[in-house]
């Protein structure tokens, strides 16, 4: 072909009667097109960029409270979750297990028990950390440790247990693993707070990191106001060797943990989410759906820190024991039924 | 379709694409910068302060002169808690898998010996070694061990130890009892010219609530009864005494929860004056004066949630201090470590 020539072949496909459409007679139809491509393109941009944070979201979000619930043993037990009428008050009990691989994943512990009330009318919450160790008939038959309803039933046990025991209608439930707490706290770039204590113990689990669930790391978290990773976040909460309240003052550092969660999550936008999602993997479980989620992310931010009252049982509310050769707490009902009356009101 | 247009077309389907990559990457952007953290040595200080201060970030130790960071040339590990060593050199404590161990460093960060060596093969015989501090004389290293209760492994509750500082593999002497059963501990050693220290003693409440706090503890020799410069309400702790030794500042939380307030008193070499906040947090942390005394800086957060800042009070020895002034941005700075601050 000489230079300069231009090839002048019609391809077949082109030449049909049907494809000689004139867009330059059309331009308001080409404009249109093109901008509909463009929003075309821009959605799925915005899809692949939240797709991982969604696909998680639907996979741990709005979950059924399924498991052996066993029986209700008054009229407010409903033992499934069901959520309030819209602006009501409503509890959401918070568990939080030892995952690691002594365990079977579906027959965990629940070592964190936390039943949370929120009343969105007066800005208030109210955290009242349940000691895992104590005694109660379970839903689902017998007596045991209380931290033992979620491994024999699942949540539907757990929430039972806890409304046929404390007389609350539990509205919502959430679960999160050790390594789902980690996560969370590094996504958020760490959790500010004041260790009252130094926190020193020697025979902290080495699960997470070191690769055997049996073995044991020495740790330090020194005193004073600090800035904690999450493996330090975790420590911070789940060491209790030596502390004269063992198990209740780390319920005590849970609640703080939460606080300080609650306003770390502050500084985090709508996109952010996907890095937070991906990161908390399959650690995590809820039965609050993604729009309630959002809905109590949005009345979270509005909660000052003296809008929120952390309980713990102490010493009048129940009384060492042991049973078949555990150490259990013995239930002191008269005192905490009074507790619960009081924060945990009826409707 | 002309070749003209189907390049055009073809141009057009590629922009859409680039639009959407555009908006996808956008996004990513977007997320939340409250949290942004760099290394001091990309960073700037806000404002420029005489002498020359030393802090942590990250298990790394840095220099601040005027307004800029430097890094220490440290060994590899995970560095924090500098602090003052005698003719210009510093002590800092690196942290090690279940134990730390204190070193002397030069001015730029190299080691010049270690001092305690608290890694051990026998997995009961590591030890924590955090709080190094010299005498006025610099004859003697302070520091906080802990100490393992051979009949109770729980009980490993730190205590303030001295040893020789020209001989630290020399036998330590025990300045303060640790609280035997329960946790707590005495941390934060500051020895005085007088020869006697203060330290912060950590209580656990044997009274059934379980109480935690702290009090400032003044003890003239060794083991004695420690005569107590704060109350429980109060709680205080992270103890510095200005230069000429009449003013300390101090941190407390006065009964509120999770909020720390800096606090300054006069000291007369045996008791505390009133307290004065000159910072009310929310989360102050590690008062360090000025070599002239007047001023000091510490750690603080812009707003709860953030990363610690250092900041500077001016005139704080004095009845009229300033306020505080942020020295820092951007920075995450190891609020467990007191800043050094030489001329």
């Amino acid at each position: 072909m000489a230079a300069g020539t231009r090839p002048r072949r019609r391809r077949a496909g082109l030449s049909t009667h049907h494809s000689s459409f004139a867009w330059g007679r059309h331009p308001a139809l080409l404009a249109f097109l093109v901008l509909v491509g463009f929003a075309v393109s821009g959605v799925s941009g915005a899809v692949a960029y939240f797709l991982p944070a969604v696909t998680t979201a639907l996979h741990v979000t709005g979950q059924k409270t399924t498991g052996n619930g066993g029986k209700a043993t008054h009229p407010g037990a409903q033992g499934t979750g069901t959520p309030p009428p819209p602006g009501q008050p409503f509890t959401v009990l918070l568990l939080g297990s030892d995952n690691d691989t002594k365990f079977s994943p579906n027959h965990v512990l629940t070592q964190t028990m936390i039943l949370v009330r929120v009343d969105p009318a007066t800005h208030h919450a109210v955290m009242l950390s349940i000691p895992r160790d104590l005694w109660v008939p379970l839903s689902t038959g017998g007596s045991a440790k209380i931290d033992a309803a979620y491994s024999y039933g699942g949540a539907a046990a757990a929430i039972q247990t806890v409304e046929n025991n404390f007389n609350v209608t539990v509205n919502y439930w959430a679960w999160i693993g050790l390594g789902g707490l980690v996560g969370l706290v590094d996504q958020l770039g760490g959790v500010d707070l004041i260790s009252q204590m130094p926190i020193l113990d020697v025979q902290y689990p080495y699960d997470l990191t070191g690769g055997n669930p049996y073995a044991n790391q020495r740790i330090a978290i020194l005193p004073g106001p600090q800035r904690l990773n999450g493996v330090n976040a975790l420590t911070y909460v789940r060491s209790r060797h030596g502390d004269i309240l063992e198990d209740i003052a780390r319920g005590q550092k849970q609640q703080e943990l939460l606080v300080d969660i609650k306003d770390s999550a502050k500084q985090m936008n709508l996109a952010d989410i996907p890095r937070i999602a991906s990161a908390l993997g399959g650690e995590v479980r809820t039965s609050l759906s993604l729009s309630q989620i959002s809905s109590v992310a949005a009345l979270a931010r509005d909660f000052s820190n003296g809008d929120v009252t952390q309980i713990v049982m102490l010493g009048n509310d129940y009384t060492g024991g042991t049973i078949g050769g555990q150490s259990v707490l013995i239930p002191t009902w008269p005192a905490i039924n009074s507790l619960i009356a009081q924060n945990f009101p009826a409707g | 379709m002309s070749p003209r247009q189907l390049l055009a077309s073809l141009a057009t389907v590629g922009l859409m694409a680039l639009f959407g990559y555009g908006v996808w990457a956008v996004l990513g952007t977007l997320q939340s910068k409250a949290n942004h953290v760099v290394d001091p040595v990309q960073a700037q200080a806000l404002l420029a302060l005489p002498g020359t201060l030393y802090v942590a970030q990250d298990g790394s130790l840095y220099s601040l002169q005027g307004l800029h960071f430097s890094k220490l040339n440290t060994p590899p590990g995970d560095w924090v808690q500098v602090a003052p060593a005698p003719g210009g050199d510093l002590l800092a404590v690196s942290k090690g898998n279940g134990y730390s161990d204190v070193y002397l460093l030069g001015p730029t960060g190299q080691v010049i010996r270690t001092l305690l060596q608290e890694s051990s093969p026998s997995y009961f015989a590591n030890h924590f070694a955090y709080y190094p501090r010299v005498s006025a004389n610099g004859q003697t290293l302070f520091y906080a061990w802990n100490w393992i209760d051979p009949y109770a492994n729980y009980n490993v509750d730190f205590e303030v130890l001295s040893v020789p500082f020209a001989n630290p593999g020399a036998r330590a002497t025990v300045w303060s009892l640790s609280n035997l059963y329960y946790q707590g501990g005495d941390v934060e050693p500051l020895p005085l010219a007088n020869g006697g220290l203060i330290y912060a003693k950590y209580f656990n409440s044997t009274s059934g609530n379980g109480a935690e706090y702290s009090e400032l503890a003044y003890v003239t020799s060794p083991g004695a009864e420690p005569q107590y410069l704060t109350t429980p309400a109060q709680n205080c702790s992270e103890p510095s005494l200005n230069p000429q030794g009449t003013e300390m500042a101090m941190i407390c939380t006065n009964n509120q929860l999770q909020t720390s307030t800096l606090e300054v008193a006069s000291w007369n070499g045996s008791t505390l004056g009133p307290l004065t906040e000159l910072s009310p947090g929310p989360m102050a942390a590690m008062p360090t004066w000025s070599p002239n005394g007047q001023s000091l800086v510490f750690m603080n957060v812009p707003q709860r949630s953030l990363p610690f800042q250092l900041y500077w009070i001016p005139k704080a020895a004095s009845s009229k201090p300033g306020a505080a002034q942020q020295v820092t941005q951007s920075l995450a700075l190891t609020a467990t470590s007191a800043p050094v601050w030489y001329p």
